[in-house]
């Protein structure tokens, strides 16, 4: 083995290095300061995530990229670069829609905001991962932190719980990866994805290899929260402090799909017959389960918690068109317009939630129209997208996604995710409704300016790439995996 | 700007409300009586700038007229795509002049959340217009679903007591049959890529994709779905009288006067160009389903104690009428079946208006609650007596020429006994009709309150009477009307049969495709 | 399969060591308990509860956590000590800069005052 490491290599790594040092920096700085100038942290942190975003957008300008780089653990190309600037732009979401948040809670906001850029790290690698390990590896640095995370209001018990579940069953499906990763590797013998590619490309099917496929999918099915894996989100989503349940249901599950895609399409691609299978049956499951389970909820944070499961099901849509580049365009911007739409309905919350867990009952939406005019017209329009209804963005991706599945030969399951659209109208309209039709309290609604325009943000991305997706599906072409 | 009303004339008309609804929410909320005015004033001035379409229609010239065309999303062959023929002009003509009658109606009756009522209004105003004149099928999508959430909020807002539960109903039923048609768009597209290499959602573009078997049937049911829905045509019309008794009469008169139409136009202008063999096929069950919404809605009708149920379950009745017209499929019976559309949105839509007007003075429309008050308000009973005649055709309003016209061209058709039938829902109608004004404004004043109504105000007035003279007018001067339906007529039918016949001489391979 | 022999062995000898010490202190040990002998701790002072009741302080728990934690970071200096020649320049680099996460790591867990017993 030869060691073929060059200082352009730290080059391309620089949006990942720098946002390392400025988590370490936050850390020290948590206990420095303690529970004061948390305002100060949060725009350190704020910086940070732009500054990574500047280094991103320099990195893509670079030409040394077209190669792999640390010894062909990494690679930068275009597809990364969109996945990279996804988990940016949720990270900063989340700094913003934590702010206020953080600061009126009694932890200490430091180490909240050094978790979060951790995670982003690990995002980050996970987005750039052509190798077994360092895909294995940046994983579990953005799972880590995320489980603490979650039990970030340690002295609330539901917190507590939610992280203990989280890390339990997400330790569980760790292994599971990994057992199928080493099986993986046990059938080919090398660790990088071309090169593991280029072996299967001549290898016959064996039960090994399969076994090691399926263990590897059930693994990162996990981490998107599709059927039979997604019991524990409900649960996560309700008891984590709800600025990271709005990231927990977008970051790491952008950075998840972008390692599926990638295994799946680079790596696996010979033997879509085998496990295309699976993940079509896996994708009406999860359709199916997490908009009926969604019907009954009453907790918006357990309902939109379904509604992500549910999402994720149409987005595995993508993986299963992976024959065209629709299948791949399908989920780069369903992921985008995801982002903007469902971080946007978890700002409402918590824009909503003054103490403790108000603003999650359904009856908290209550008369919003009339407490907030603005507020109640932009929840409509994220829950519209969400529906996939014309003009916003989740139709855009809706129409990428469903394009894919039938070009794909998979009519059936885009006509199963249109009747499943069909019925999640019921539960988006329950808060559509409340906000409009129904009286609740006068209270006026306080909101900060982090709030503002973190719900700014997503509302005029939402309406943009419905409107006018042209720049967006431009960008979308440049997309492909090794480019 | 003469340059703009010249060559952008369609895309003006479409789009002057929703810019009125923009300006209206720069306007401070409190500003009630000015947003009321303004929205008035927009949707008159709507008005007026399309009447020139109706004089720039050159009449007698199959195809559409005053194209627009510009690339909107061209990756994805996505064209903002505009274009009226006589079916459209007639519905476009429709909407610009009940969408001011019925805010000129809400002026004196609307007092909750003025300004958010008004944005609501010209937004659907907008999406109404949006789906008449586009032929692009992902645009008309876009304007379609556009419609349905300022209907469900005008609904659930400012409606009756059930009104959630009447908007939920009325959301999630149109709403489930579009998406499925939106699937069967994108299929169609699909397809058209696959052949031709060349993404379009032209309606053009996608007729001269032929569709066989199985396939064309489905697409067909999912098409036809999404329209039977709306219109609504038996069994699917239940949502239909819920969200009629719930919805603020200017929420009715729209309904009833334009939005259901949408489903018959968007029958003949997509369901049956694309597919015309399945269309073909399947319109003898649309017959039928015509004739049990006819008898069906008439004796429901009969049996309503509500003026405003009463009135829209004779809405399923008559566009019950409309659906017979279609699948007969004969020139006259088409035309009869657009025209009747017209009709049934002035009649129905000045019906709806006079109910209102009671409702807003007595806060009832049980028909028990009146009697005898022809008397007492004199030019309501006038109004809705003609209102009534016109619903029900008496012959000089324009009821009688499509209902007629209907009649013989059905009679023309291999399926005459629908023909009879259909007769048999006339007279019915008449009966529930004629009932209603017997009760409601003949039969003694036994109520006392009823002395003290009050007569229409000078606004409703100008709004009934409004659809009134256009009801004489279209009863007197038929063919001003027919003559711009006709040749849309003509060419539709020979675009089937043409497409018709090529597919019987193909070979017919399971799934073949027109390859340019 | 041949190379994967010195794991086995390993794995043979790791296992064999713990349990053949125990079998061996077995069968040499002579017994003669009696009740003082039998008690958890022949202090002379009666026994509260049961040996497997007692109940540890949640502090050694963190202990154990940073130990493992410590401990195992120190094994990558190892490998690195080892291939020093080849990795040069380079691996110092990654080597201090690995090091000095681990010292924030460590700064941290001091201030925040995860080694104090209060």
């Amino acid at each position: 083995m030869t060691f073929a490491f060059h200082a352009s290599d730290w080059l391309l790594l620089a949006p990942e290095l720098f946002l390392t040092a400025m988590g370490l920096l936050l850390l020290g700085l948590s206990v420095a300061l303690g529970k004061t100038k948390e305002d100060f942290l949060a725009f350190l942190a704020t910086v940070s995530v732009g500054i990574t975003g500047a280094l991103v957008a320099f990195v893509a300008t670079r030409p040394e990229r077209a190669t792999p780089i640390l010894g062909g653990a990494f690679v930068v190309d275009n597809f990364a670069l969109f996945f990279k600037a996804l988990v940016l732009l949720s990270l900063a979401l989340t700094v913003l829609a934590s702010a206020r948040y953080v600061g009126a809670a009694p932890y200490p906001g430091g180490e909240y905001y050094a978790l979060l850029l951790f995670s982003g790290v690990g995002m980050l690698f996970m987005a750039s991962g052509n190798n077994l390990i360092s895909i294995y590896v940046a994983l579990e640095l953005m799972a880590l932190s995320s489980y603490v995370l979650a039990g970030y209001f340690k002295a609330e018990p539901k917190s507590t719980e939610a992280a203990l579940k989280y890390f339990i069953l997400g330790a569980f499906s760790s292994g599971v990866l990994l057992y199928g990763l080493s099986l993986v590797y046990g059938a080919g013998g090398v660790m990088g994805l071309p090169e593991l590619a280029k072996l299967l490309a001549s290898a016959s099917r064996s039960n090994l290899l399969m076994l090691g496929i399926l263990l590897i999918l059930a693994g990162l099915l996990f981490k998107i929260a599709a059927v039979p894996f997604h019991v524990w989100t409900p649960d996560v989503y309700e008891g984590s402090p709800t600025p990271v349940t709005a990231f927990f249901s977008v970051g790491p599950k952008v950075a998840a799909y972008a390692i599926l895609a990638r295994i799946f399409y680079v790596a696996f691609a010979k033997f879509h017959a085998d496990w295309g299978f699976v993940v079509a049956l896996v994708s009406a499951a999860t359709m199916v389960l997490g908009n009926v389970a969604a019907l009954l909820q009453s907790n918006v944070k357990r309902m939109l918690a379904y509604s992500s499961i549910a999402n994720a099901g149409y987005a595995l849509l993508g993986v299963l068109g992976f024959r065209t580049e629709w299948g791949l365009w399908g989920i780069l911007i369903y992921l985008l317009a995801y982002t903007f739409m469902n971080f946007g309905a978890f700002t409402l919350i918590i824009l909503l939630e003054s103490k403790g867990y108000a603003g999650e009952s359904v009856s908290d939406f209550n008369g919003l129209a009339k407490r907030s005019m603005p507020a109640a017209v932009v929840m409509l329009l994220f829950l519209l997208s969400l529906a996939g209804i014309p003009p916003t963005a989740g139709f855009i991706g809706k129409y990428y996604l469903f394009t894919a599945a039938m070009k794909a030969g998979y009519a059936w399951l885009a006509i199963l995710a249109v009747v499943m659209s069909a019925v999640s109208l019921f539960y988006y309209f329950r808060i559509a409704a409340a906000m409009f039709f129904t009286e609740g309290s006068p209270a006026k609604l306080k909101s900060s300016y982090a709030l503002s325009a973190v719900i700014a943000v997503c509302a005029v991305g939402t309406l943009v790439i419905g409107v006018v997706p042209q720049p967006f599906l431009e960008v979308l072409k440049s997309c492909v995996l090794g480019r | 700007m003469d340059a703009l009303l010249r060559d952008h004339l369609v895309s003006v008309v479409v789009f002057l409300p929703l810019a009125g609804a923009v300006l209206l929410l720069l306007l401070p909320r409190s500003a009630a009586s000015a947003a009321r005015n303004i929205a008035f004033g927009v949707s008159v001035l709507d008005l007026i700038v399309s009447v020139p379409l109706w004089t720039r229609f050159l009449v007698g010239v199959p195809g559409f007229q005053l194209r627009e065309r510009i690339d909107w999303i061209p990756q994805l062959g996505i064209t903002y795509n505009v274009g009226l023929d006589g079916i459209s002009l007639l519905l476009v003509m429709l909407t610009t002049v009940l969408t001011p009658v019925s805010l000129l109606f809400s002026l004196t009756h609307v007092e909750k959340e003025v300004r958010g009522y008004s944005v609501a209004f010209l937004v659907l105003e907008t999406g109404m217009l949006g789906s008449l004149v586009a032929l692009d099928l992902a645009l008309f999508y876009v304007f379609w679903e556009v419609m349905l959430v300022p209907m469900y909020f005008i609904i659930g807002i400012w409606g009756g007591p059930r009104r959630i539960y009447a908007s939920m109903k009325f959301f999630l039923f149109t709403m489930s049959g579009s998406l499925l048609m939106f699937l069967a768009i994108l299929f169609v597209a699909i397809r058209h890529h696959t052949a031709t290499g060349a993404w379009s959602f032209a309606l053009e573009d996608l007729t001269r994709m032929t569709f066989t078997g199985r396939v064309e049937t489905y697409l067909f049911l999912a098409f036809a779905l999404a329209f039977a829905i709306k219109v609504p045509v038996f069994p699917l019309h239940t949502w239909l009288p819920d969200a009629h008794t719930e919805a603020p009469t200017a929420g009715s008169i729209i309904l009833a006067g334009v939005m259901l139409k949408l489903g018959a136009y968007g029958y003949l202008r997509f369901a049956l160009p694309l597919f015309p063999d399945a269309a073909m096929r399947f319109a003898p069950w649309l017959g039928v389903l015509g004739v049990i919404g006819v008898i069906y809605g008439a004796m429901v009708a009969y049996a309503q104690h509500d003026m405003k149920r009463l009135v829209a379950y004779s809405s399923v009745s008559h566009l019950g009428l409309v659906v017979i017209g279609i699948g007969a499929f004969t020139t006259m019976s088409l035309s009869g079946s657009i025209l009747q559309m017209v009709n049934h949105g002035l009649s129905t839509g000045a019906l709806f208006l006079l109910v209102g007007v009671l409702y807003e003075r007595r806060h009832t429309r049980e028909l028990d609650a009146y009697g005898g008050i022809a008397a007492v308000v004199p030019v309501t009973t006038a109004l809705f007596l003609i209102a009534t005649l016109s619903s029900i055709g008496l012959p000089g309003l324009n009821g009688f020429v499509g209902e007629f016209t209907i009649l013989l061209g059905t009679w023309l058709s291999p399926h005459r006994w629908w023909s009879a039938a259909a007769a048999t829902g006339v007279i019915l109608s008449a009966i529930y009709m004629l009932t209603l004004v017997q009760r409601v404004f003949w039969n003694p004043l036994v109520v006392e309150e009823n002395r003290k109504l009050t007569d229409v105000r000078p606004s409703e007035f100008v709004a009934a009477a409004t659809l009134v003279v256009l009801m004489v007018w279209i009863g007197v001067r038929p063919n001003d009307v027919l003559d711009r339906i006709r040749p849309a007529v003509e060419s539709l039918q020979k675009s089937v049969a043409a497409r018709q016949v090529a597919l019987h001489e193909s070979a017919r391979p399971e799934i073949s495709e027109v390859r340019r | 399969m041949g190379q994967y022999l010195p794991i086995l062995v390993f794995a043979v000898l790791a296992a064999a060591l713990p349990i053949g010490t125990i079998v061996i202190a077995r069968a040499v040990q002579t017994r003669r308990p009696n009740a003082a002998k039998l008690e958890p701790y022949e202090c002379g002072v009666e026994a509260t509860t049961s040996a497997f009741d007692t109940r540890f302080s949640v502090r050694y728990f963190l202990i154990a956590v940073l130990f493992v934690v410590f401990d195992v970071e120190t094994i990558f200096l190892f490998p690195w000590a080892v291939m020093f020649h080849r990795l040069g320049l380079f691996g110092l680099a990654e080597m201090l800069v690995f090091l000095a996460i681990l010292v924030v790591g460590y700064f941290y867990c001091w201030k925040r005052k995860a080694l104090d017993w209060a």
